[in-house]
């Protein structure tokens, strides 16, 4: 497998969702809160959808965070869970779980990236760019969580 | 008792569409329909609009092809703006057919490896959890590695070209909005960063002739299973050539009778009228002066080869020959024919990407063009599934007033109702029981024309695909729901 772009770290954060959806944008108002913090270890993504070819991307890093909305309501406002390959596959051509872009990474290129999910419970779903009042408490909740236990721990175990 | 068997959703599709089966009291079928139940809504809320926001709007319409209805509207939109395809500078428009080859090429990467691979590796009965992607990613990795990086390739080319994979945009009224650089050319023809053009061009070959050996192992299922004698439509170039990007209209019957002969793009209306169902949003185009019945043609890939003379780069025009010698038929009418010619494009789009991307005009600096405005502009592209067409008319002001999207799905309504009723005949029909194998086998037929239901009725949300059995009653007595 040839890599399409030099990288600058080791930890992958992807956004999925649609900003247009209103609280289905966390995934990608998070990955982009993210990517201003400028760390050099950590590259961030958008995607609408995970889709099969993304496998090439998770394939390239160490450490992978796929950041979604909830529709679930979780009693902390979000969630970071680690996750393993497993080989369920969703109808679609472009729409695939975590698990399952880590199950092909791990089956056609042996690369098991420590993975995990990061998902920020949503409330409203309508059309519309603005997330509501309880997503933004939750991003922000979220946001301070991986920023100070997450990237940063990240960081301490690299050097 | 009749009974009704609906298949909803219909898996290994873009969009969400509903089969159902109707049976009479002895299980023989009565009935089926492909039912495409997603609000159409585009063409309405685009008025009122400035124009030059269609090329971007249109995007939406699709996660799968915005390209293609990128660029159809852009060639709408550059009429608009008084310039027609000839008068588009070189550098525009083969920035624009290399990324539209791009993005059919890697459309039907897509859907060879990712949707009908299982069908084709493990059979059509073979259980649902084997016919998936990840299945074939287990059973033969090096396929599945292929696929994905010529997916990916063809995804780069459209980055390079639009800025995104997704919604990016190249397309300008008159133009395009940036050329492209020696770096970028660089990057697909060198082999450092991803696989080069020429390994493109030598996997697609290769799958070509697995596709020959595929169709030599298994010709009577493929010559026999979902035929049916129908219309064929697609565009070529002056010449007879197949031509993906620009050209004039042709269409042919079941044995190769011109029944349009090769018009002018722009006089589309005067040869194509589209009709409604009740059980359907999609509707029904066909050809005015054969009529409702008779005038419907199939679109995409296997149209394409039918009513091309040739094609225009060696490797897949040799492969053309070879697929028609195949059968020894002038026109071939085997739906699961498609497949096979859907490589042949895949390799034609390589070779042609190929020749573009050694030729210095991309890199050129004559980017936009200039006309006397119009108040109406048609774009009709070949989209991966088929002739596209954009109609659009504008006030004084440029607002829209007027959208008309015929998609290439559309075309193929009839078609894969009658792939269906095929399969409901000769394969549910007296069989007493209902088998998965069976169902899928419906899905088969509607997957071979490569269904973009999301485009083909303009839907927003999620789109899953469903089958339904009914009785003579009209009761809902079994249902197969895949999601």
């Amino acid at each position: 497998m040839k890599n399409s772009k030099t990288e600058k770290g080791n930890i992958l954060l992807i956004g999925i969702g649609n900003s247009g959806r209103r609280d289905d944008g966390l995934g990608w108002k998070f990955t982009d809160m993210a990517r201003h913090l400028g760390y050099k270890e950590m590259d961030c993504e958008f995607r609408y959808q995970l889709q099969v070819e993304d496998v090439l991307m998770v394939c390239r890093y160490e450490k992978v965070v796929f950041a979604d909305a909830s529709h679930t309501s979780i009693k902390e406002g979000f969630e970071i869970k680690p996750i393993k390959p497993a080989g369920h596959y969703f109808f679609s051509s472009h729409m695939q779980s975590p698990e399952t872009i880590l199950y092909l990474a791990k089956e056609l290129y042996n690369k098991t990236p420590e993975a995990y999910t990061l998902a920020i419970s949503g409330h409203n779903w309508g059309l519309g760019t603005v997330l509501s009042r309880a997503a933004q408490e939750n991003l922000q909740k979220a946001f301070r969580f991986f920023k100070s236990r997450f990237v940063l721990s990240s960081k301490e175990s690299a050097e | 008792m009749t009974r009704k068997i609906t298949i909803d959703p219909v898996t290994r599709v873009e969009g969400h569409g509903r089969v159902t089966i109707h049976l009479d009291e002895y299980g023989q079928v009565k009935d089926s329909f492909f039912h495409i139940v997603e609000f159409r809504g585009f063409e309405r809320f685009i008025q009122g609009h400035p124009y030059w926001e269609a090329p971007v709007l249109v995007q939406r319409l699709c996660g799968i092809c915005p390209v293609s209805h990128h660029l159809a509207a852009a060639k709408a939109i550059d009429q608009i703006v008084g310039v027609d395809p000839t008068d588009l500078s070189p550098t525009a428009t083969k920035l624009r057919r290399l990324m539209h080859y791009g993005q059919v090429f890697q459309s039907h990467a897509l859907h060879f490896f990712y949707l009908a691979s299982p069908d084709l590796l493990f059979g059509v009965d073979a259980p649902a959890e084997k016919r998936n992607v990840v299945a074939v990613a287990v059973e033969n990795r090096e396929l599945a590695v292929k696929g994905i990086t010529m997916r990916k390739y063809g995804q780069e080319i459209i980055k390079a070209v639009a800025g995104k994979k997704i919604h990016g945009i190249l397309a300008v009224p008159g133009g395009v909005h940036k050329t492209f650089t020696e770096k970028e050319r660089d990057y697909f023809l060198d082999g450092k960063n991803i696989e080069n053009i020429d390994t493109m061009i030598e996997w697609s070959l290769a799958m070509v002739d697995f596709m020959k050996g595929y169709h030599e192992a298994n010709r009577k299922f493929l010559d026999d299973f979902a035929y049916f004698p129908s219309g064929h439509l697609g565009m070529v170039n002056d010449f007879g050539g197949m031509d993906l990007y620009d050209g004039k209209l042709r269409a042919i019957d079941s044995e190769g009778k011109r029944t349009l002969d090769d018009i002018s793009t722009n006089l589309y209306q005067d040869y194509f009228l589209e009709a409604a169902s009740q059980w359907s949003y999609m509707k029904f185009p066909y050809l005015k002066q054969l009529g409702r019945e008779k005038g419907w043609n199939r679109v995409g890939p296997l149209a394409r080869i039918n009513v091309c003379d040739f094609i225009t780069t060696p490797l897949a025009d040799k492969a053309r020959k070879e697929f028609i010698a195949f059968t020894g038929k002038k026109v071939n009418n085997s739906t699961m024919y498609s497949h096979w010619a859907r490589l042949i494009e895949v390799l034609h789009c390589a070779e042609e990407m190929k020749l573009l991307l050694n030729d210095p005009e991309l890199m050129g600096s004559d980017l936009v063009r200039k006309g006397t405005p119009r108040h109406k502009g048609i774009g009709i592209i070949e989209a991966p599934r088929g002739t596209l067409t954009h109609h659009y008319e504008v006030d004084d002001k440029g607002m829209i007033t007027k959208c008309n999207l015929i998609v290439s799905t559309t075309h193929n309504n009839d078609a894969m109702n009658t792939a269906v009723r095929w399969v409901a005949n000769n394969v549910i029909s007296r069989k007493g029981h209902i088998t998965d194998g069976m169902l899928n086998q419906v899905e088969v037929a509607i997957r071979a024309y490569d269904p973009c239901l999301s485009c083909a009725t303009q839907a927003m949300g999620k789109m899953p695909l469903k089958a339904e059995l009914y009785n003579d009653k009209g009761e809902l007595i079994d249902e197969k729901f895949k999601n």
